[in-house]
């Protein structure tokens, strides 16, 4: 089967330490800080500063809205905006969430635990189905085509980002915006927390407008780079558990995909879980022999939340332009030079790869 | 693009365990709707709902909705014959909603009475929808590429386009895909909150509908490529022969008025199987008995295949609204109405409604041998989609 190039037209982000577009994010990444951590349940945790949204969503909006939901339009807004695509032509949405509106589902329950039948509120109800961010955002951003939420442990950003490229390379939609939002929730850190979870959390919202290249060139659109290749498999492990098995098709297929050699960088998705991390290490390592390049993953600095995973593949193809890669260690900058591989790898073996290279 | 047909079979229904117990009771018009028993419903309008009467491979280390998902998946994979190797290809994507949220609202309610309730971590583990694909994964031994998807009530019919996209597109030759969804409290209530529940059970296309029933359950098909399929001496059920998805873009809640969205998406799987809509002689439809989406769908149905020229019924009367295993479950009853040349009926219809300009196969299930049939599957955020099968 033929399969169309695909290119980002279009950032969004949304999160502690950036809001804007692909100007934005290029100039945190140029000089990237650490967002504030909080210290949730014994938990530390990145937040988002309050009154961030404000400027970015319509009172009404405000009103109606639930914050993730929020979150998700605004950031899909300012990819939308930056894309200059005309809804109406055709586009698709792809919403990647680990953990949805838990925020709204845990008032939902609570009216009913307050005040029996009488305290349940119809408004909230729809918000505890995992598709409310992608529901609101359709209809913010009058995404018409197929509009899809994914559901996965830790890398349900970068999945959407892989699963809206396959639907532009396949030739079904001519756009697709897709990306990552969570929100930090209280009573989800202290549920993670005791089952053990080891990841420093974060919230927000990144959103890529994908295009197929001859749609975007045709309309003269700005493209900021191209997303070569793109695949997601799965590593056996038990659910919430680690594998052994370090062999990569997700990496192998994305790379045979992009057919533009070995990557010059990685943005992988370790995120504190030394278990977790270790085998993505491995896979990598496995992957790309003794050249495996320089790695960096931005968690540390942001938090982990789906927002992220869709991040780095914006900030994949910032660096694959500017051939600078910033270390979420306090270190320096390093110089690279192609295409980069976004990988992300998850408890219980949901796999990602995907190659990110200048247009 | 390579034709995708359909091999493998699972339903865990209110009918009970196995497609045999569902295929019998949709043919027969039976209705599983209910007094509720699995938990308390005494403060609420509507009381009854139907459930699963037995729930498979029930541990207290499994949520509900993952001993409702092993059951029909591995009833679909053992169907079609697969052994481990091919397992070990085979993609899964799962559509699900309410994950095993069962047990996390015993848990939080517990908590929220100070008491400890053993298990629980067990139970938040499984908490989200996304935790039956890593179950099933992991007890049935697929190691294919694996999602899960959340499009609220056509969840599962999502479930297997998406299965479908990833072979005809050559990415796997193999996918097991369907949806799932234990009865929650939070989906009881809500839907009670909404005031679109019926207190009796639901009667879709009736003239005097007043709302859904909810059910519970799921169901699994095993998708393959058909040269593959062919070429193992597989037994093929029908074809799967288009699909397609459209947003609303309207209302989180409610339908596009002139029923826009799915009128796209029928038109959508119509283009994708190359087929004139005078092709089509069933539709199974999403059919939930409340008075807006019947008549937006019926309106939707007479736009793209011409009034009263297809037979349509809704399996909801029977066994209610299964959330996000609706699709799957439907997709599975349109595959057997296409192998048996029977289209079952809609239960408890009795005054068809006049704005509903199609026979709705009143409460008898009609011997029809139909070429291609369509099942619709439509949910909050104007979410539509529609899967049409060609018979083998």
């Amino acid at each position: 089967m033929e399969r169309r190039a695909v290119v980002v037209t279009g950032v969004g982000v949304v999160n502690a330490a950036i809001v804007g577009a692909s100007p934005a994010l290029g100039a945190w990444l140029a000089a990237p800080r650490p967002a504030a951590r909080v210290t949730a349940h014994g938990r530390p945790a990145v937040r988002l500063p309050e009154g961030t949204l404000a400027g970015l969503i319509d009172p009404g909006e405000a009103r109606r809205l639930s914050r993730v939901c929020q979150l998700t339009i605004a950031a899909a807004r300012l990819a939308t905006v930056e894309s200059g695509l005309d809804p109406a032509r055709g586009l698709g949405l792809v919403v990647g969430s680990e953990l949805g509106d838990f925020t709204s589902t845990i008032a939902f329950a609570d009216g009913y635990l307050a005040r029996g039948a009488a305290g349940l509120s119809a408004l909230l109800f729809p918000n505890t189905v995992m598709n409310t961010m992608a529901a609101t955002t359709a209809i913010a951003v009058a995404a018409r085509e197929l509009a899809l939420t994914l559901n996965v442990p830790t890398v349900a950003g970068e999945l959407a980002i892989a699963r809206g490229v396959a639907a532009v390379a396949s030739g079904r939609v001519d756009a697709v915006l897709a990306g990552g939002v969570d929100e930090v929730d209280p009573l989800v850190e202290e549920m993670l927390g005791t089952l053990g979870d080891r990841d420093v959390r974060g919230e927000g919202a990144a959103f890529l407008v994908l295009e197929a290249e001859s749609v975007a060139r045709a309309r003269g659109a700005t493209t900021l780079g191209r997303l070569a290749g793109a695949a997601w498999r799965a590593l056996p492990a038990r659910p919430w558990g680690v594998g052994r098995r370090s062999g990569s098709r997700a990496i192998e297929e994305a790379l045979a995909g992009a057919a533009l050699g070995p990557p010059g960088f990685v943005y992988c998705s370790a995120s504190g879980d030394a278990e977790r991390d270790g085998w993505e290490a491995r896979v990598l390592a496995a992957a790309l022999g003794d050249a495996t390049p320089p790695a960096v993953s931005l968690a540390p600095l942001l938090g982990q939340h789906a927002g992220l995973g869709a991040l780095r593949v914006a900030a994949a193809l910032w660096t694959a332009r500017a051939g600078v890669l910033p270390d979420d260690a306090g270190g320096p900058a390093r110089r690279v030079a192609g295409p980069g591989l976004v990988h992300g790898l998850a408890r219980g073996g949901a796999h990602v790869a995907v190659i990110a290279s200048a247009a | 693009m390579r034709p995708v047909v359909v091999t493998g079979l699972g339903a865990v229904s209110p009918f009970g365990v196995g497609v045999k117990p569902y295929w019998a009771g949709l043919a027969a018009g039976a209705c599983a709707i209910r007094p509720l028993t699995l938990f308390d419903a005494a403060a609420f309008r509507c009381r009854i709902a139907a459930a699963v009467p037995e729930s498979p491979g029930a541990s207290p280390r499994r949520s509900r909705a993952d001993g409702l998902a092993l059951g029909a998946a591995g009833e679909a994979l053992d169907d079609a014959g697969l052994g481990r190797v091919e397992r070990r290809e085979a993609a899964l994507i799962v559509g699900a909603v309410g994950g095993g949220m069962l047990e996390a609202e015993a848990w939080y309610w517990a908590r929220a009475q100070g008491e400890r309730v053993p298990s629980w971590a067990a139970a938040l583990r499984s908490m989200l929808p996304g935790s039956h694909a890593g179950t099933l994964a992991h007890r049935l031994g697929l190691g294919g590429p694996r999602h899960s998807v959340v499009t609220a009530c056509s969840s599962g019919a999502v479930a297997l386009a998406e299965a479908a996209e990833l072979i005809a597109d050559g990415v796997v030759d193999v996918a097991l895909a369907g949806g799932v969804d234990a009865m929650t409290r939070l989906c009881f209530m809500g839907f009670n909150a909404l005031k679109l529940l019926d207190p009796e059970p639901c009667r879709p296309f009736d003239r005097d509908r007043r709302g859904m029933s909810i059910g519970e359950g799921a169901a699994f098909v095993v998708l393959e490529a058909a040269e593959r399929a062919h070429a193992r001496g597989a037994r093929v059920y029908a074809e799967l022969a288009g699909h397609g998805m459209t947003t609303d873009a309207f209302h989180v809640t409610a339908p596009q008025p002139e029923g826009e969205g799915m009128t796209r998406a029928m038109r959508a799987a119509l283009a994708v199987a190359g087929l004139d809509p005078r092709g089509v002689g069933y539709v199974n439809a999403h059919g939930t008995a409340t008075p807006q989406n019947d008549r937006i769908e019926a309106l939707a149905i007479a736009r793209v295949f011409g009034e009263g020229r297809v037979l349509v019924s809704s399996n909801k009367s029977m066994i209610g609204h299964t959330m996000a295993a609706a699709g799957g479950l439907e997709a599975v009853a349109t595959i057997l109405a296409l192998t048996h040349e029977l289209v079952p009926p809609t239960a408890n219809l009795g005054t068809p409604d006049a704005d509903v300009a199609f026979d709705c196969v009143p409460r008898v299930a009609r011997e029809a041998a139909i070429e291609h049939a369509i099942s619709n599957s439509f949910g909050f955020g104007g979410q539509n989609v529609t899967l049409l099968f060609r018979r083998a």
